[in-house]
């Protein structure tokens, strides 16, 4: 059923199975534990309306952490009830996730003990920042307020009816100048995209959630369209433990990214002498059918060698500025080599090679980028940066991409910009290029050759590795170098002296 | 310890356990990719009934660095 606020979305379902499993979550090594939709439901207008009486109802409210019940609610809570949510990544440095609270406007922090280093960091260098809650603290400490005490201070039921073109959620996205982008994405933007094509996913279907939850992806497949159909939310505790997680919460449909399904085929390509029904009830037992694909490009080998194990995999794509999903694959209508049929609200058009798409799931622009926000959106049209055109029955083929940006296996957007300003601050570093080779990413670098001579370098390579592994102690794992390549030329430069790319 | 988890290597990358050495390096010189290494320590956690921190193992670079945290582990 097609729902154009996500406060529709949650009360429909718990209207209907209010006092089912909602959301179940490991506490000790092999326990479960779990929430229904009518806690689900409870908590988050409690959190809503601990957000009015704080008198942050309508502001920015940013959420870090890893995927936990506690995030949820804080999710719901606040877009359900009238302010903005922000969610942000929990692999950041502290200071990068300083950076984003204050571009964002961010008012109120809540964060998972994790990172209560960004927290900290963040009393001293957001001044816009009022209030921060700890998503684990048992007590208020000082100016940090315990999440738990606020729902059981404010705990009843909170009544908003929010508008469907209101915003709601503001999410990060690599810009290809190196600053990351404010995506703004509205109740319906996000509401449409999750409701509005019916895959055939039976209601009630116990899926694991295991990519990161600030991802556009992760929220609204896992989660509003898992919320949609009754779902129960299974959440993943590491990406260490899928394996073992599949075995305890028996899930029967997982949302992935490529890098995973390429490990998960190693391993049942080893016991490829074992018969394959064995294999599949070993590793994802028998009551295991779907796995949805996205993020980034997938072999489509991998959907044939899956079938053999009775596993469909349905391919989608989409972009943070579509809320994400742009086109699904759906299992009665599979066809290998495209990205899946465009969804019922969006439409596609190429104009010089580029997919263009528009429709109610394109966002309202960037957050204070109106030169980034002109440059993307056309006449409501959202140029995607990808080479492809969708045929006459919606099927989407891509062939290439027109902008920078580095997509790696696990999904997330990398901005060679951004790496090659970092590295360019050292002074060793003359000229520097990086991209993606062989899977990971690999950076290019003229030394400067002056300074060679002047501070008597005798081992370059040496030291520019030193460069590298500095720059990858402080960076998340998908932004790591991993590849050094040293030249002893300038790099070829265009008319404007900006090197070539390609 | 080096020998049981050269064994558990060769399960997630093409690669002789000859040519795997304490200096080599994950990514770079074994071809893991990160949820290949997050996926093993999964399995090393399982075999060695051992807790492993995901804080602490997102620095790990080389296989000798993983044996090192794994021994303190085991200790």
């Amino acid at each position: 059923m097609l729902c154009s606020t996500i406060r529709d979305i949650l009360t429909g379902t718990e209207a209907k199975y209010g006092a089912e499993d909602a959301v179940r979550y490991k506490v000790k090594k092999n326990e479960i534990a779990s929430k229904t939709y009518s806690e689900l439901k409870r908590d988050s207008e409690s959190f809503s309306a601990a957000l009015k009486e704080l008198g942050e109802q309508g502001n920015h409210i940013a959420v870090i952490g890893r995927t936990s019940y506690e995030w949820l609610v804080s999710y719901f809570g606040i877009v359900d009830g009238g302010s903005v949510a922000v969610p942000l990544d929990a692999s950041l440095p502290a200071a990068d996730l300083c950076e984003l609270l204050d571009r964002a406007d961010v008012t109120v922090l809540v964060f998972d003990e994790v990172r209560s280093d960004a927290a900290e960091m963040a009393e001293s260098r957001c001044p816009k920042l009022k209030y921060r809650i700890s998503m684990q603290a048992e007590e208020d400490a000082g100016t940090i307020l315990s999440f738990r005490r606020l729902l059981e201070k404010y705990k009843g039921e909170f009544n908003y009816t929010p508008k469907p073109d209101q915003l709601c959620t503001i999410m990060f996205t690599s810009g290809t100048t190196g600053k990351s982008k404010g995506v703004m994405l509205t109740q319906r933007n996000l509401a449409e995209n999750a409701t509005c094509l019916d895959m055939k996913i039976p209601e009630r279907t116990v899926i694991l959630s295991v990519l990161p939850i600030h991802h556009a992806y992760c929220l609204s497949m896992d989660i509003l369209k898992g919320i949609s159909l009754g779902s129960v939310i299974c959440i993943n505790d590491s990406l260490m433990r899928v394996v073992k997680n599949i075995k305890l919460f028996k899930p029967e449909m997982i949302l992935m990214v490529p890098l995973m399904i390429e490990t998960i085929a190693k391993k049942l390509q080893e016991s490829a002498l074992i018969p394959a029904a064995i294999v599949k009830s070993q590793v994802f037992g028998k009551q295991f059918h779907t796995i949805c694909s996205g993020g980034a490009y997938l072999d489509p080998s991998y959907i044939d060698l899956f079938r053999k194990y009775g596993i469909t995999i349905l391919q989608g794509y989409g972009m943070t500025e579509c809320s994400p999903v742009i086109s699904t694959t759906v299992s009665w209508n599979i066809r290998k080599d495209s990205v899946g049929q465009l969804i019922p609200n969006c439409e596609a058009k190429t104009v010089d090679g580029e997919l263009w798409v528009r429709g109610s799931s394109v966002m309202q622009g960037y957050y204070k980028m109106p030169e980034e926000t002109a440059e993307t959106l056309e006449d409501g049209w959202l140029k995607t940066g990808d080479l492809g055109y969708a045929d006459e029955e919606g099927f989407v083929y891509l062939t290439g991409r027109k902008k920078n940006l580095i997509i790696t296996k696990n999904g997330e957007n990398v901005s060679p910009e951004e790496l090659e300003n970092q590295l360019s601050l050292n002074r060793l570093v003359g000229e520097v290029l990086v991209r993606e080779a062989e899977g990971v990413i690999e950076a290019e670098i003229y030394p400067d050759q002056d300074y060679i001579k002047k501070k008597h370098v005798k081992d370059v390579e040496a030291a520019l590795q030193k460069v590298i592994d500095d720059y990858n102690q402080g960076a998340p794992l998908y932004k790591r170098i991993y590849r050094l390549k040293i030249r002893d030329t300038e790099f070829e430069k265009t008319t404007s002296r900006k090197i070539k790319r390609f | 310890m080096f020998e049981k988890l050269v064994e558990i290597i060769c399960n997630y990358v093409e690669v002789e356990p000859e040519n795997i050495h304490p200096e080599s390096r994950f990514v770079e010189d074994l071809g893991f990719t990160s949820f290949d290494f997050m996926s093993m320590l999964g399995e090393i956690e399982d075999e060695w009934d051992i807790e492993v921190d995901q804080e602490k193992v997102v620095n790990i670079r080389t296989v000798q660095e993983a044996v090192d945290y794994l021994q303190t582990l085991a200790d």
